[in-house]
């Protein structure tokens, strides 16, 4: 049985409209029309549609026009070119722009069956496509972490490598990097996958509390333990404890973590009797724990005993490649999760999103498309939708040398530019064998990721 | 009041329609549907549906013209049209009628005559007439086209593809006109 199509006609003559409106509603498709060119663009911003008649002359916008927009604009959209004034030149530049038929008015009733029939099958080739291409997806995505910049590849090699052994990992990323993912992906890889998953961010408690709900209490311990309680430490028990914004701890709970790791034995406060635990520890953190310990807040010792095995999380600022992917991820996401139709962004959004500095990361991104697709009333996402992205302050200036800032600015332009040496110079207004000796003499490399 | 008999479909004549053209499909819609069938007295072909261009008759023009007579006494109304019919996209169609309305059209013009030009026995210009017939009023009981290429709803745009298809609905499309049949009721009007 073929599937229904949404179905546009669009003539500026009714009586065709309305013959095709019946014809195609003997069918069961779900069948629109429009009159013109630029209503046929204001329905396909509202709704998607599979397949669109066209007929070449009409006033304002003609069909070849609006064939193009369609195949700029909605690609999977599928056009047939209607007309009654047939001629070799008009068929040929709709086939070349893109369009799967060509008819000339009136044609045979059975004729319009073989052009729905080969648009079923060009289809369903594209939903096969679209599905060997969403496995290939997959691919650059890791337990739910999305990624195929250098960088991230990098992070997605050393996750199964550090997964088998049990020592404790430190992941060093900005707020919004994906720590907590990277950390859950490392658990599900390892042999400790059957057992629990706990994470605690340990900035968001104070240090009693802290202690409690890792160790735990007996009946008694202090004002309000009225029974037994387990701690994260021995419920964890077989499986995997990560530990956010480590950096954040007291000196005296790293003390009391470090004998943990050391003894893995615990005691529940106010207790004696000593429990042992099994578990591997992944902590993760935001801030430069070498400073900590050089400011005398953050132990040595304890520092040693995390950072075992270091991943660090790259900010999304240094993988702006990864940006298409993530807004494609995150549009999917809200679409359903919001049962709007919004699947795509614009030229112009892109660029901006692309040049947004994201100091929250892929955290913030998420949210600033959710927020766009929420307010959105199309079906793409514009760069107004964007306007709320403040762009970053200029470099403090003050105290800086004119070479310094040179230096600073040369960066920003080849970063914003993909490292384009050619377009970067352009944007600077000087040559680019002027632009390479620059590049040279203050050693700017482009980033791996 | 006086209880007029109403009856499920009423058949049209509209110009020269061979008497035993209505007769068939009148035994075929009874015998394949239960439904009971009325001859309503003939009409003229309407002169402003014709397109003197083309010298065929609009089919959607006629069905308009259908809309504006009364037929008092019949669900659904099916003309035969001695002329050839049109839709503005269509070199031609052998029938039209609106998808879930009341009035239909067939054209009795191309179905006498063989794909290679000769004329067709009696035989098989009645039994396509029938089954356009029959085709028609599938979509006056909103039966939508059938991908089953031996059901009477599927669409056939040539007289070899309208020969090459059963007399029948398929089970899906039958199942389909008995359920639409008794929401409308009409299975109370059999003869």
């Amino acid at each position: 049985m073929q599937d229904k199509m949404r179905i546009m006609v669009v003539d500026d003559e009714m009586i065709v409209r309305e013959s095709f409106y019946h014809w195609f509603n003997k069918y069961g498709h779900d069948v629109e029309t429009a009159a013109s060119g630029d209503e046929a663009l204001e329905k396909l911003e509202k709704r998607q549609f599979d397949l669109l008649f066209v007929d070449i002359k009409m006033p304002g916008m003609d069909g070849l026009e609006l064939l193009d927009h369609v195949k700029s604009q909605y690609p999977e959209t599928f056009v047939v070119i209607i007309t009654a004034y047939g001629s070799i030149e008009s068929a040929v530049t709709a086939m070349k722009s893109g369009a799967s038929d060509y008819l000339l008015k009136p044609f045979k009733p059975d004729h319009i069956n073989l052009v729905m029939e080969k648009i079923f099958q060009q289809k369903a080739l594209k939903a096969e496509y679209q599905y060997l291409k969403s496995q290939v997806g997959e691919m650059t995505r890791f337990e739910n972490i999305i990624g195929q910049s250098p960088a991230m590849t990098r992070v997605f090699d050393m996750i199964p490598e550090v997964a088998e052994s049990d020592s404790t990992i430190l992941l060093m990323g900005e707020t919004g990097t994906g720590k907590e993912l990277v950390a859950k992906a490392i658990h599900a890889k390892s042999n400790r996958a059957n057992y629990p998953f706990i994470a605690i961010n340990c900035g968001a408690m104070p240090e009693s509390l802290l202690e409690n709900e890792l160790f735990g209490h007996i009946k008694g311990a202090f004002t309000g333990a009225d029974k037994n309680r387990q701690g994260f430490l021995e419920i964890v028990s077989g499986g995997t404890l990560f530990l956010d914004e480590i950096g954040e701890i007291s000196m005296r709970m790293q003390v009391d973590l470090l004998r943990v790791l050391e003894e893995k034995k615990i005691k529940r406060i106010g207790s004696n009797q000593t429990i042992d635990v099994d578990f591997r520890l992944i902590c993760a953190t935001s801030r430069n724990l070498d400073e900590l310990i050089s400011a005398g807040t953050f132990r040595e010792d304890f520092y040693y005993r995390i950072n075992v095995i270091q991943i660090p999380i790259p900010p999304l600022r240094e993988r702006k490649e990864d940006i298409p992917l993530l807004i494609e991820h995150f549009l999917a996401k809200y679409s359903r999760e919001t049962t709007k139709h919004t699947d795509r962004v614009d030229g112009e959004a892109e660029k901006i999103l692309k040049a947004y500095d994201w100091p929250g990361n892929v955290r913030e991104l998420e949210n600033a498309i959710e927020r766009a697709v929420v307010l959105s009333k199309s079906r793409t996402l514009t760069g107004r939708d964007f306007s709320f992205l403040k762009a970053p302050p200029p470099p403090e200036s003050k105290g800086r040398s004119l070479l310094e800032m040179e230096r600073h600015h040369i960066k920003a332009i080849l970063e914003e530019c993909g490292w384009n040496v050619s377009q970067a110079a352009r944007v600077l207004g000087i040559n680019r064998s002027t632009l390479h000796k620059k590049i040279n003499r203050y050693e700017l490399h482009k980033k791996e990721g | 009041m006086k209880n007029r008999k109403k009856h499920a479909v009423g058949l049209l004549a509209m110009g020269r329609v061979p008497e035993m053209a209505l007769k068939i499909v009148s035994a075929h819609i009874y015998g394949y549907l239960n439904l009971s069938t009325c001859c309503l007295p003939a009409l003229a072909l309407p002169q402003e549906c014709l397109d003197k261009k083309r010298l065929q008759y609009d089919a959607a023009r006629i069905i308009q013209y259908l809309e504006g007579q009364s037929f008092p006494g019949c669900s659904k109304i099916i003309g035969l049209v001695e002329g050839d019919l049109f839709l503005p996209i269509f070199t031609h169609v052998f029938g039209e009628a609106q998808q879930g309305g009341t009035h239909a059209v067939i054209s009795l013009a191309r179905l006498q005559y063989r794909e290679n030009g000769c004329r067709s026995p009696d035989s098989e210009f009645y039994e396509r007439t029938a089954k356009v017939a029959l085709h028609e009023l599938g979509h006056l009981f909103n039966l939508f086209h059938c991908d089953d290429s031996q059901c009477l709803m599927h669409f056939s745009g040539t007289i070899e593809t309208l020969d090459a298809i059963a007399l029948n609905y398929c089970p899906y499309c039958r199942s389909f006109f008995t359920d639409a049949c008794r929401r409308k009721e009409l299975i109370s009007l059999i003869k």
